[in-house]
């Protein structure tokens, strides 16, 4: 089979896999009706940044007794971290969209638990993966599919208030560096050791010719 | 005492001199010279097969000059065949290198902090160092041969690709990209490395055949890198931030391992290498200046490096942009993004070739204004499935669109090298060398344009690309050969193709002669009139001089 068929063949069998896509939660459709906090817990208290590998961070939410009766639906929630707007700028893969499937600003989880409307606390380690930027806390309130029927975040309405930093690792490692020298310098000095063998042969068929 | 060492260069060209690194790139420069001193006719044993200064004799059949007279792919017969497969496969791994960052790009942008301005530049980097050094690439291998030429640059430029891993901030992430983007050179070092190996009548096939598979790097990458990211993170547990650093040691050792094999075993020539042969001297017998000032008032040639630029130029942008794009719009994972990113690469191995051999066919009925026709349709296609590509938003249709783009997009880069011997004999490599260069200008100018503005996403820098391919296809329309016509004009009757080549040289040359190897690829190209003025006129032009050419050894 050629590969043009494979392609074809290929794409088709996606089609048939790709389900119509549906269109998603509108996030302003949803009602604020969970309250959150998030705190650092730093092992270097002052700094007032999130370091990733040994900070935590330490959530909390509850039902805002206010909206009551609208909680029915609530099986569970959601603790994601989402990026600040400023964080988003430039980067069209951290993008707000209104419809809930497509939106980006939410994309890294931190938990899930099971509602209940006295609200509870969860404390989590900063992963490594996440990179540094700005963030707050949000917390969906799922019904039992997954669907999201209500929010809450540490944020106010405009995402400017209450934002913290998280500060991440660098990826770099010392034996990557050390690795990365030595097989740089094996490159270029294998080059140089090549062409001096070649001038020393070259000089020693000269010197033979010569004679 | 050593023999003396073969005159494998045209009777007015020599080491060093313009044109020279390219000749034979396309395949279409004669055979038969008389003029050229047949050393090798008064070494070879009349009946005993030709054997090489070593006294060891071709695998292959061989010509006058010792080149090959076929291409056996299955084969590493030294030294033509295992120069094809040092040649294409060290093309391959710098595209390799060159495109290893856009399949990570997730990771790497989240790692650097990167946002699109600093993608983008990067990815103009990339492709931006080679327009210099392609153009040094050739002087290069003239002065010192396509094995130094292509295992030094990719031995010096291998400690960029470890550099990668140290890379902390945009600005770093920029500059090593576009260290890395110097390797692209080896397509000079290739084709030219083909052309010192393989005769006239197969170099097109043996070029088409290593730039295509070299291109193909740039697809392979696209599937190795996630993996070797994958294997990484799940098999040794480094993190996302470390993997991927890890990861670019796949194609730095790679690099450094063919580099000092090209070194090791490869030949610059079917004899030897340049430092085993004793060259005859640097008469140089053509002026730079003369060279230069039939490019550059050469039309044709502006035309095609803007062409090339947006065939060429178009395939190395998306090979910068198309994983992160499939990542991104279609929420693919990352190796999904890059197996869907590598299709349009890998789409090389046959679609190049392809092009070449279109161009041939419609030459073989139509002649040059066939070829014109063939290049136009093939590349205007390609921007037409473009801008489909920028609209498409599910998934199936998309990666249909994607291989029948890539498709469109490399012949167009074959059936572009079809035409470019034609422009000039005399300034043939110039005209390569810059048609070259500017499939470089034309990858950074689009990024530049369509992908560094955030104002808009990149499905609609897609199509805006594809829009702008259309329209600078347009140009081909404008080429008039006088003695061929255009794609709208039949020939005009008064000028021959001798006319044409001749106008090249002026009265005080012609009476010195130098004009007669241009006359001779004239007479050649009188194939390109199509099948109904030109076949027998050109097998009668081609008849006569092979008997010169038999008679004069």
């Amino acid at each position: 089979m050629s590969p043009m068929k494979i392609g074809f063949v290929l794409s088709l069998a996606l089609l048939a896999l790709v389900s119509v896509a549906e269109g998603g939660v509108s996030f302003k459709s949803l009602n604020r009706t969970l309250t959150v906090q998030a705190k650092i817990q730093a092992s270097n208290a002052t700094s007032g940044l999130a370091h990733v590998g040994t900070d935590h961070l330490v959530i909390s939410w509850a039902f805002n007794s206010s909206f009551a009766g609208k909680d029915a639906d609530y099986v569970n929630v959601k603790i994601r971290l989402c990026y600040a707007p400023v964080s988003q700028t430039d980067r069209g893969w951290r993008k707000t969209k209104d419809d809930l499937h497509k939106d980006k600003t939410c994309s890294k989880g931190i938990a899930k638990q099971k509602y209940v409307a006295t609200g509870n606390t969860t404390t989590w380690r900063i992963t490594k993966d996440v990179p540094g930027a700005i963030y707050f806390v949000r917390v969906y309130a799922v019904d039992a599919l997954g669907t999201q029927l209500a929010f809450g975040q540490t944020t106010d309405k405009n995402k400017t208030t209450n934002l913290f930093e998280i500060v991440p690792i660098s990826g770099r490692h010392a034996s990557v560096d050390v690795a990365a020298a030595v097989f740089s310098v094996f490159s270029v000095g294998s080059l140089m050791g090549f062409l001096s063998l070649e001038a020393i042969k070259q000089r020693k068929l000269n010197g033979k010719a010569g004679q | 005492m050593a023999p003396t060492p073969p005159t494998w260069r045209l009777d007015n060209e020599s080491v060093g001199e313009p044109g020279s690194s390219l000749h034979g790139v396309t395949g279409h420069e004669p055979t038969f010279l008389p003029t050229i001193d047949p050393v090798h006719e008064h070494d070879d044993q009349p009946g005993a097969p030709p054997t090489d200064l070593k006294g060891r004799p071709f695998k292959l059949p061989v010509d006058s000059e010792h080149k090959a007279k076929t291409v056996r792919i299955w084969t590493i017969h030294r030294p033509h065949m295992l120069a094809f497969h040092l040649s294409w496969f060290s093309f391959m791994v710098c595209f390799f290198s060159t495109f290893a960052a856009p399949p990570l790009m997730p990771v790497i942008r989240e790692n650097l902090n990167l946002d699109k301005i600093d993608i983008g530049n990067a990815g103009v980097a990339s492709v931006a160092g080679a327009v210099v050094s392609r153009v040094l690439m050739g002087t290069i291998c003239d002065l010192l041969g396509p094995r130094f030429g292509a295992s030094s640059l990719m031995l010096i430029t291998a400690p960029a690709v470890f550099c990668m891993s140290l890379v902390t901030d945009p600005t770093g992430f920029v500059l090593v990209r576009f260290f890395i983007g110097f390797c692209l050179a080896t397509f000079v070092s290739c084709q030219f490395w083909m052309s010192s190996m393989f005769n006239t009548k197969v170099v097109g096939i043996a070029n088409g055949t290593a730039a295509g598979w070299g291109n193909m790097g740039g697809g392979i990458v696209q599937l190795v890198m996630p993996g070797v990211f994958h294997i990484i993170r799940h098999n040794i547990g480094s993190n996302d931030f470390t993997a991927w650093r890890i990861a670019f040691f796949i194609p730095g050792v790679i690099q450094v391992f063919v580099g000092i094999v090209v070194l090791i075993f490869g030949q610059d020539l079917p004899d030897g290498n340049y430092s085993e042969l004793k060259r005859k001297g640097d008469k140089v017998n053509d002026s730079f200046k003369k060279v230069f000032l039939y490019a550059v008032t050469n039309y044709r040639m502006y035309i095609f490096a803007l062409t090339y630029g947006y065939c060429f130029g178009v395939e190395l942008t998306i090979d910068n942009i198309i994983a992160q794009y499939f990542y991104d719009r279609f929420d693919l994972n990352l190796t999904t993004a890059g197996t869907v990113a590598a299709s349009f690469g890998l789409m090389n191995l046959f679609s190049r070739p392809l092009g070449g051999v279109l161009s041939d066919l419609a030459a073989a009925r139509w002649g040059m204004r066939g070829r014109l026709w063939c290049s136009w349709t093939i590349q205007t296609l390609g921007g037409i499935s473009c801008i489909i590509l920028g609209v498409v938003g599910q998934l199936g249709p998309a990666i249909v669109v994607l291989l029948l783009f890539s498709f469109f997009v490399q012949a167009a880069c074959g059936t572009t090298f079809g035409i470019i011997p034609f422009i000039s004999r005399r300034s043939l490599g110039i005209i390569s060398g810059a048609t070259g260069a500017g499939g470089n200008v034309g990858a950074v100018v689009t990024q530049a344009i369509f992908f560094l503005n955030s104002s808009y996403p990149t499905e609609r820098g897609i199509l805006y690309m594809g829009i702008m391919i259309v329209c600078c296809t347009l140009p081909v329309c404008f080429v008039y050969f006088p003695q061929w016509g255009s794609m709208f004009c039949g020939p005009s009757k008064s000028v021959t193709e001798a006319d044409y080549y001749k106008s090249e040289w002026n009265k005080d040359e012609q009476s010195r002669g130098l004009h007669k190897a241009s006359m001779k690829f004239a007479e050649n190209a009188k194939s390109e009139r199509g099948s109904q003025h030109g076949s027998i006129a050109a097998k009668e032009g081609l008849e006569d001089a092979n008997t010169k050419g038999e008679t004069a050894v």
